[in-house]
């Protein structure tokens, strides 16, 4: 379903950006909560609070990664939409009962939906690039 | 066509879809019955729900109040909070879809009117076992979140934790179906001519709300399974002392909790795109945006969980990730809301109480909307999170963003249903009452809270600041209460006097207005070809021609319920479904399960036992006497020359459809038990535990090995059965279930024998207890599937299974699939990660 | 300065007038999370407030009748910009200025360690000080002025939440982990902390009394309540012990060592009883002996109704001079 190239739009197409946000999403939360969960901790024998606070340095480029495949692959999926919509050569609202205006709905429909996934994936990846360590 | 065949038409529609007369009628099992009872219902606990919260207003109207004492006053709050999302939101929207989806499809019913009613009384009776409590003084107590370990310790919460779990699973099997039953609706039963790009606005929230009531709920059933192994057998899965954590309970339930807001607010939503258009007296502007906002809106509804556990103590970095999508989120609601406004403008806008409604829930939504950006923010989130700054916000979110739009919708979809109209002189007293009571009522509540006053107390001392506060709060409660008992007077008695409506009154162009109101009880006259997502605006001869029965499936012959079915994307006509009429089935099951439910609930395990295989069998008549029917001829003529096929199988059957979105919502089910596991794997530095050998404890990897083999071998079995069954061997059919059935077994005997000879003693730590919980979910589904292969065996020998009519195999050979995966990875993780790990 | 930023940002908001001090308002900060969040507050309000008036104010406009409908495109364009754009970069500069502040909030303390323990429906407290040394109070928190303190939370039994709001925001304690918390008060004064989580009948009963002081006076204080309550004849001291209080309760000096209940070495010494509920009187103490479970249901002491009065006055008037 992530990567689904076809000459006809149809609902799978359709739901690709929106998952790869979801596994990009699942992915950086995993990753990190992981790692914190593992090397982060709270010693009480030792002094203050006794809080390790785990460095995210290791995170930082899975996520980096993760972010740059999740990016290309809603590119991917928008210039695929793009080209179902038909380049944008005609106008909305595409609501005629043919093939032709199914196909351009659901172009522009994804090509939309592209582009809230992309902006979407940006916002998750900020954390992991503002927040340095596991406090 | 003449006169006198167009009468005689009607008549047999008549007949064939009329509900029995007398006691009979509760056998009905049609959507405009069911739909009807279902909004009653859910309309009857949101009643029941506010007037619980109009107590809680009164115990907090002065300091140190005595009115209501600490254990009722904890139950009113906890009990408000369940009905309202679980009695009340969830099912109006089930409620709503299933009166008005076929009418918006020219349907003349949903594919599974038996399950719409069976549903409906699950809903009925799990809903008044848990309201009915109250009255004898044992009502849940911990909130309606139920966080353990206050609600799992026996000592400090007593039955009703019980009551609030095993009710409500109840009723979310149910919802299950009813999004099953609706996903279903809209993609396969939409008339001809109804393409992806035009079908209303309307149908396309339904379709993503069922979608995420699929990945929603799911982890709440198996968070409730986990809960109540500890309440009644002391597994320990949220005790910190034995290896378990009170936060995965917290997180099970939001992953469901945070979904389920959206669940509630689209479909309220999707009222205001259907009503907007028609009073602004244009098409929607913005079509694909509601689209992205609503498929969005569904994916992102998904990364907010953590949202509601900002204090929890997780690390930034994971709060980080979870305030971003919560951030996200707004954009598609933003999207929303302009394209409303932008449809409005482009339109001429005919301002009618529907439409004051609308407006009224945009200026109390948005100000919910806008204190939700807040709030995703975690350090404001870790001032305001459980202080009444979050009861306000989370009032403002539904009561602006549900009951208002649903309310709007009320006001435009009541003639439809009655074929009266509410008053529209009451109708601005009951807007202006709610409007000025709500506001009055919740708008101090965010001050109240930034001033400190935590939620869910019985009682505050004088002096802090909260006193006028709370007064005037209470006031605002009791204005908004006159509101809404002067709309259901309307609603119940008042329309009652009021003059019949005429046809398509508010001059909407959407199917749903194509009948005379009210409309027959067998929906349309004929089922037209749609050519526009306004037909009744583009196609003005459209009524006349589906009056005078022109277009398909104008009569009932032979005496069936009959509607079309159609293809996912282009709606190409591909069946006349033959859908089975009234029936006490749907109810008698009802009451088998639902009695099962209780009798275990009050512990009283045989008798659980007893109604549960009761009710196994009640389905299993059902489902031999009411699916996959044999027809009598194998094709039919529809009308306009289209002759359509009476039986198909396999992907294209609406059977093989709800097979397979079950099956969906049952993975969910089990990827949250797998989570579970790996969840403990997380929080522990060594998992497994070690044994007292010091070698890590385990099932073992000889029986694992066993059982997989035996799953491969059943898994094998089911597919060459159904390969000889299309050859036309029907003794290769019964040979491969009846290998089937020996494996199935055998595979779930080697599952739990696997953890029993290894000791796994699940009361002792938390690793065994989850090796076990995913072993039996994984042996029940062997189980369940050997009682499928039992029934295909049954069917085979009965004459009703054959090469031509196989949809039952297809059915279960479809359920064997997800099986042999849930088998396959349970056996992984089990036996193989211990390994790893 | 927040505070006056407040009152004039009240105006705005009608009812927001004088709606914001009081000693447990996350409004009238007195500590540096407190005063962060705070001023975020305003800030996202106002922002709000013309947001919302700007949604209503074109949705009105666009439901009146007009000349001219706006043409098609032009609808559409608004969507792009007004619906998606404008509200993708505005959520984007708010995210980026949240997810900044949180590691700031969450900076390593200075050196002073308090243990707090949730229990239905009490805090236990444990100072450990930075040399080490540790002693234990209950209801009461005392902080000295602009040093950072960090709280390590826990809870007994359910889950509670530890909120002093004029402070800073609220963490969970929860069985069977350990959460962190920074506190930095920036003013004197005296304050209320609450249970913020739902942990059982007596929730709303459960609060605590805050006070930060001077740095002086604060190592005043640690002075005195690290040592034992100074040794009594009194009759009282006797009758606690002869009555069994000591079997749930610690009075330092005594031989009462229980460690079900509350430590009450110095209790003569804080401002409230009972978690917060009552004023510090030796009335007020006797009431809770004899009526506890009227008082806080469902607490796990129970009504000591049937001790002679005077008896129960003499314990009360013992344990109120516990200084």
């Amino acid at each position: 379903m992530v990567i689904r190239i076809r000459d006809k739009a149809d609902l799978w197409t359709l739901l690709m950006p929106p998952t790869v946000w979801a596994l990009h999403f699942l992915f950086c939360y995993l990753v990190a909560a992981v790692h914190c969960a593992k090397k982060g901790g709270i010693n009480l024998a030792e002094p203050s609070s006794g809080a390790s606070f785990a460095p995210l340095a290791e995170v930082r480029p899975l996520v980096a990664i993760g972010t740059a495949v999740a990016l290309a692959l809603i590119v991917v999926s928008a210039w695929q939409a793009w080209r179902h919509w038909g380049a944008g050569t005609e106008d909305p609202p595409h609501d005629a009962a043919t093939p032709e205006d199914r196909q351009h709905f659901l172009g522009l429909a994804t090509l939309l939906l592209s582009g809230l996934s992309f902006a979407s994936v940006i916002f998750i990846a900020l954390p992991a690039f503002l927040i340095t360590d596991c406090r | 066509m003449s006169e006198q065949l167009r009468e005689q038409q009607e008549e047999r529609l008549n007949r064939v879809w009329a509900s029995p007369p007398g006691w009979r009628y509760w056998s009905a099992v049609n959507n405009t019955e069911v739909g009807r009872w279902y909004t009653l219902t859910a309309f009857g606990f949101f009643l029941f729900a506010g007037a619980l919260a109009l107590l809680v207003r009164a115990q907090l109207a002065v300091p140190d109040n005595t009115l209501i004492p600490a254990p009722l006053y904890n139950q009113l709050f906890t009990l408000h909070g369940t009905a309202m999302m679980f009695l009340f939101a969830v099912p109006i929207f089930e409620a709503v879809a299933i009166l008005l989806l076929p009418t918006m499809l020219a349907a003349r019913d949903l594919p599974f009117p038996r399950l719409s009613a069976f549903g409906y009384w699950c809903f009925l009776i799990g809903g008044v076992f848990v309201c009915g409590s109250i009255f004898f003084n044992a009502a849940p107590d911990g909130g309606w979140f139920m966080y353990p370990p206050l609600t799992t310790d026996p000592k400090l919460s007593g039955i009703g934790a019980d009551i609030w779990l095993l009710g409500l699973s109840f009723i979310e099997v149910a919802s299950i179906a009813a999004a099953v039953e609706l996903i279903v609706g809209v993609l396969k039963c939409r008339p001809p001519g109804m393409r992806i790009n035009t079908i209303p606005l309307y149908c396309w929230y339904v379709l993503i709300v069922g979608g995420m009531i699929l990945f929603a709920f799911p982890p709440l059933i198996a968070g409730d399974i986990l809960f109540e192994l500890e309440r009644m057998a002391d597994w320990p899965f949220f005790d910190p002392a034995r290896g378990g954590d009170p936060l995965l309970w917290q997180h099970l339930f939001w992953i469901f909790g945070h979904p389920e807001v959206y669940i509630i607010f689209l479909p309220s939503i999707a009222l205001m795109a259907m009503l907007v258009p028609t009073f602004a007296r244009r098409k929607i502007i913005g079509y694909s945006w509601i689209v992205l906002a609503a498929v969005g809106t569904g994916f992102l509804s998904f990364g907010l969980w953590v949202h509601h556990m900002f204090t929890t103590g997780l690390p930034a970095i994971s709060l980080g990730f979870f305030s971003a999508a919560s951030e996200a989120v707004a954009i598609p609601t933003g999207v929303q809301i302009f394209v409303f406004i932008a449809t409005m403008l482009a339109g001429r806008v005919v301002f009618t109480v529907p439409m004051l409604f609308a407006a009224g829930s945009l200026a109390i939504f948005v100000i919910g909307g806008l204190t939700g950006v807040m709030v995703a923010i975690a350090p404001f989130d870790w001032q305001a999170h459980d202080s009444y700054f979050v009861v306000a916000h989370l009032h403002y979110v539904l009561i602006g963003g549900m009951l208002l739009p649903l309310l709007a919708g009320a006001y435009y979809y009541v003639p439809l249903v009655t074929g009266r109209k509410l008053s529209d002189r009451l109708g601005k007293w009951v807007f202006w009452l709610m409007f000025a009571g709500f506001n009055i009522g919740f708008m101090p509540m965010h001050f109240t809270g930034l001033r400190g006053m935590p939620r869910r107390v019985f009682t505050y001392p004088t002096g802090i600041g909260w006193d006028w506060l709370n007064l005037v709060s209470t006031l605002g409660a009791f204005i908004f209460a006159a509101g809404v008992l002067l709309f259901a007077w309307d609603l119940l008695w008042g329309f009652r006097r009021r003059e019949q409506a005429p046809r398509n009154l508010w001059n909407a162009g959407t199917l749903e207005w194509l009948n005379a109101l009210p409309g027959p009880t067998y929906g349309v006259r004929s089922v037209p070809e749609v050519a526009s997502r306004y037909p009744l605006w583009d196609q003005p001869d459209l009524p006349r021609e589906v009056d005078e029965g022109r277009w398909y499936l104008p009569d009932a012959e032979e005496g069936q319920r009959e509607t079309m079915v159609t293809s996912v994307l282009d709606s190409h006509p591909i069946q006349c479904l033959r859908v089975p009429g009234n029936s006490f089935m749907p109810m008698i099951c009802a009451i088998l399960i639902g009695g099962s439910f209780i009798a275990t609930t009050y512990h009283l395990y045989w008798t659980a036992l007893g109604f549960g295989i009761a009710g196994m069998f009640g389905i299993m008549t059902w489902l031999w006497r009411g699916t996959a029917m044999i027809p009598e001829k194998e094709e039919k003529m529809v009308g306009r020359g289209l002759t359509l096929s009476l039986y198909v199988s396999g992907t294209q059957s609406v059977g093989w459809w709800a097979m397979f979105i079950t099956m969906f919502g049952d993975m969910t089910a089990f990827a949250s038990l797998v989570f579970s596991y790996f969840y403990y794997w997380t929080i522990h530095e060594v998992f497994p535990p070690l044994a007292p050998d010091g070698a890590p404890m385990g099932p073992g990897l000889l029986w694992p090995a066993v059982a997989f083999g035996l799953l491969a071998l059943a898994w094998g079995a089911m597919l060459w059965a159904r390969a000889r069954n299309t050859a036309g061997s029907a003794t290769g059919l019964r040979l491969g279930l009846g290998i089937g059935v020996l494996a199935a077994l055998g595979s779930a005997a080697a599952m739990l024998w696997a953890p029993w000879q290894a000791g796994l003693a699940p009361t002792t730590h938390v690793y065994p207890a989850a090796v076990w919980v995913l072993l039996i979910w994984a042996a029940l589904h062997l189980a369940l599937g050997v009682v499928m292969q039992g029934y295909c065996m049954a069917r085979s020998f009965a004459g009703k299974l054959t090469t031509r009519w196989d949809i039952d195999i297809h059915n279960v050979v479809l359920y064997w699939h997800f099986a042999a995966i849930t088998g396959a990875v349970t056996l992984a993780v089990t036996a193989l990660f211990p390994l790893l790990a | 300065m927040h505070r006056e930023f407040c009152r004039r940002g009240a105006w705005l908001l009608p009812l927001a007038l004088a709606a914001c001090d009081g000693p447990q308002s996350a409004l009238d900060p007195a500590g540096h999370e407190a005063e962060a969040v705070s001023q975020l507050f305003w800030w996202m309000a106002g922002a709000s407030l013309v947001l919302w008036v700007l949604v209503v104010g074109l949705s009105f406009y666009a439901s009146r009748r007009r000349e001219q409908p706006w043409p098609a495109r032009r609808a559409a364009r608004l969507i792009l910009v007004c619906g998606a754009l404008l509200p993708t970069l505005l959520l984007a500069a708010l995210l980026v200025f949240g997810l900044r502040l949180m590691p700031v909030l969450r900076a390593p303390g200075d050196g002073l360690r308090v243990e707090v323990e949730g229990q239905q429906f009490w805090w236990r407290v444990r100072y450990v000080l930075p040399d080490g040394r540790r002693f234990e109070t209950a209801n009461e928190v005392r902080l000295p002025v602009g040093s950072r303190t960090e709280f390590l939370l826990t809870a007994q039994d359910v889950i509670h939440s530890f909120w002093i709001p004029s402070l800073g925001g609220k963490m969970d304690m929860i069985p069977g982990t350990t959460n962190r918390l920074v506190l930095e008060p920036t003013q004197t004064g005296r304050f209320r902390g609450a249970c913020a989580e739902f942990c059982g009948a007596s929730h709303a009963l459960m609060a605590m009394s805050v006070e930060v002081m001077e740095p002086e006076a604060f190592t005043a204080w640690v002075e005195r309540e690290a040592g034992a309550a100074a040794a009594s004849t009194d009759e009282g001291a006797a009758l606690f012990l002869a009555r069994g209080c000591g079997a749930c309760h610690t009075v330092r000096g005594t031989a009462a060592a229980g460690r079900v209940g509350p430590d009450l070495t110095h209790l003569g010494a804080r401002p409230t009883i009972a978690a917060g509920i009552l004023p510090n009187s030796p009335e007020n103490i006797d009431r809770f002996i004899r009526e506890t479970q009227a008082i806080k249901p469902a607490a796990r002491m129970p009504s000591f109704g049937m001790l002679p009065p005077a008896e129960s006055a003499a314990i009360a008037t013992w344990l109120g001079s516990l200084r």
